[in-house]
């Protein structure tokens, strides 16, 4: 398969394979020669930039995903590009090219169709914008940059060059995602009035310490200092450096800070933030940071309250909660935290529950509580659950819908101008940490 | 208490024969449990689950979204098989004292060992060469887990250790075995 053009004439070559394959018919021809060549044909060849633990992660997604070759691998480090190199494959059954300069890669592999970039930060803007003006689709991980004009220089790039060019916010092509936005919030509106939004991504602090290497394994320093980074400590660990990337903020908090946006649909008005470096006192960024975002949505405004941090768990891992006047929708990435509660006063919903667009929960036990005082209290939220879940690997919708976009049968569900859209204000909370100042959000902080 | 100490059989007295049963159970049950926990925990390594990839029905009909019947079934399967979990493979990785060729090694022998040794000590082939063997396995899994700081699994390991140890103590009353010798 080809970049763009060749996508059109791929289908010029299908429908006169097509034809080919019903002359063959009438002339007996061996059909099933021809179907292997199709087959051939409709490959996409896809290089890998990057293969550290997040390339691991999407190679794992789309490794089951039919139809995708992969070329060619492109890591500066000799450690992930041979591991790359070994799963690729015992994948596919035969070897990657591998190569430590993506400038190399793209001028020697000259029959690439897809990249997927899986690359610090810092470097996703420079790595995109490089595949796409090589007429190759991208398929690269949010945060889209670590600076905003550096995503504005990609939304650009994308629409100059005519290619794809998808943003990893793999929750937008997420069936319990979309059928939760579509189906209960649009269609059947089951929330009432959206008024307010929490979301948190809390961690420990085991699973935030820095990330060790072994030391005979480590990068030589002028190979580090030529991609950017002072040490082997930093290359590791680039996600606490200011110049490299957005810190906790966008690293975790991006991914459900978009669903607030997409959900209501509408960019927020103004942040409000606050964070600081409680117990990680020597990294660049804070390690805790909260923010308040406010909107005005065709319905009223809502006030969307997030936190990200990394030296606690508490408060039960990482969810986005819609709170409504009739329901509050607590949605997660993990089943396990996703549960949608209905208001004791909200219409009763057991037409939902027999027609199957929700699954009632078992009721939670009456306790009679000598501290609660009976009129202050409302009556106690029914639990429900969505229908159904996800039983891929999280990421793998989101690649399958790149990947039929290159084939021309989807279009992208998070192409980066829409990423950008949504991404501009989480630009924006850092700034507002450090002055301690609310940022009221102008077109000028939000557009390319 | 001289009825107890005339009984013992830690005297140099020889045993009743109602303590000599009691010693034959008891190395039999910790024959039994060192076999069991070694040949399950080897088959553990090659389970996985599979998510159900049915299509729930959303108002009569099969959802287009994606959305698929929750139940996840336990199987097993040799391409399941990982001998450290993945998790805790990263983190030897980074180890400096861990030679990572060693590593994929053991990781390749570990299930597979666990199974051999269990079955061994269960059909009592070879008890003790068998036991020591198992015993010499824990040491490494200790040895790992002091790498990366898991003093709880250490302190785990360290039960299964005194357990073989007195399996071994016990091995001149272990009973319907295969083959004596070793």
């Amino acid at each position: 398969m080809k970049t763009e053009s060749s996508v059109i004439s791929r289908r010029d070559f299908i429908g006169k394979t097509a034809g080919g394959i019903g002359a063959g018919l009438v002339l007996g021809a061996p059909s099933i020669l021809r179907a292997s060549q199709d087959e051939a044909a409709d490959k996409i060849h896809v290089a890998l930039v990057g293969f550290g633990k997040q390339g691991k992660v999407l190679l794992d997604a789309m490794s089951n995903i039919p139809g995708l070759h992969f070329q060619a691998i492109c890591d500066i480090w000799d450690y992930n590009l041979k591991g790359g190199i070994a799963k690729v494959r015992a994948l596919q059954g035969h070897t990657p090219k591998g190569y430590a300069d993506i400038d190399e890669m793209l001028a020697t592999e000259k029959s690439l169709d897809a990249a997927i970039v899986a690359t610090p930060d810092f470097w996703h803007s420079p790595h995109t914008i490089k595949c796409l003006e090589a007429g190759l689709h991208v398929y690269c991980e949010k945060m889209m940059a670590n600076t905003i004009d550096a995503a504005r220089a990609m939304v650009r790039a994308m629409e100059k060059t005519g290619k794809l060019c998808q943003i990893g916010h793999q929750r937008r092509s997420n069936p319990r995602y979309r059928y939760t936005l579509e189906q209960l919030i649009k269609g059947k509106n089951i929330c009432g009035q959206i008024v307010n939004i929490n979301g948190q991504w809390n961690r420990a602090v085991s699973s935030s310490q820095d990330i060790g290497y072994n030391p005979k394994l480590a990068i030589k320093p002028e190979i580090l200092a030529r991609y950017g980074f002072k040490d082997m400590h930093q290359f590791m660990n680039w996600r606490t450096y200011r110049d490299l990337s957005g810190g906790p903020i966008s690293d975790l908090g991006a991914h459900q800070i978009d669903i607030f946006n997409w959900f209501l649909g509408v960019s927020p008005k103004s942040v409000f933030a606050s964070g600081g470096n409680d117990y990680f006192k020597t990294r660049e960024h804070f390690d805790n940071v909260m923010t308040i975002f406010d909107y005005e949505t065709p319905q009223g405004g809502v006030r969307a309250f997030y936190q990200v941090l990394t030296t606690t768990s508490a408060g039960g891992g990482y969810y986005e909660s819609f709170m409504g006047t009739e329901a509050t929708i607590n949605i997660s990435e993990r089943s396990a935290y996703t549960n949608i509660y209905r208001e004791s006063s909200a219409p009763p919903w057991d037409d939902l529950v027999s027609r199957g667009f929700l699954k009632r929960q078992a009721a939670a036990p009456k306790v009679q509580s000598a501290d609660a005082i009976a009129s202050y209290e409302s009556a106690a939220p029914e639990a429900y659950a969505l229908p159904g879940d996800l039983s891929k690997p999280p990421h793998q919708p989101h690649l399958e819908n790149f990947f039929d976009a290159v084939r021309g049968k989807a279009a992208l569900n998070c192409d980066a101008r829409h990423a950008f859209e949504s991404e501009a204000p989480i630009y924006w909370v850092n700034p507002s940490a450090l002055s301690r100042q609310p940022i009221n959000l102008t077109a000028e902080h939000l557009s390319v | 208490m001289s009825n107890q100490s005339d009984d013992s059989c830690c005297s140099p007295k020889p045993c009743s024969d109602a303590n000599k049963l009691a010693l034959v159970f008891a190395s039999l049950l910790l024959r039994l449990w060192l076999a069991m926990r070694a040949v399950q925990t080897g088959i553990e390594k090659f389970s996985g689950s599979k998510a159900s990839q049915e299509a729930v029905a959303v108002d009569g009909t099969a959802n287009t979204y994606g959305l698929t019947a929750s139940a996840s079934v336990k199987h097993y399967a040799l391409d399941n098989y990982h001998g450290v979990p993945q998790a805790l493979m990263e983190k030897f990785k980074a180890e400096p004292l861990m030679n990572e060729t060693m590593l994929r090694l053991y990781d390749r022998a570990l299930g597979p060992a666990l199974i051999l040794l269990g079955i061994t000590i269960l059909l009592g082939i070879a008890s003790r060469v068998s036991h020591f063997a198992l015993g010499l396995l824990y040491i490494s899994l200790t040895w790992g887990l002091i790498l990366i700081k898991q003093d709880e699994g250490v302190a785990w390991l360290g039960v299964h250790m005194i357990m073989i140890v007195a399996a071994l103590a016990l091995a001149g009353h272990n009973r319907f075995v295969l083959l004596k010798k070793w």
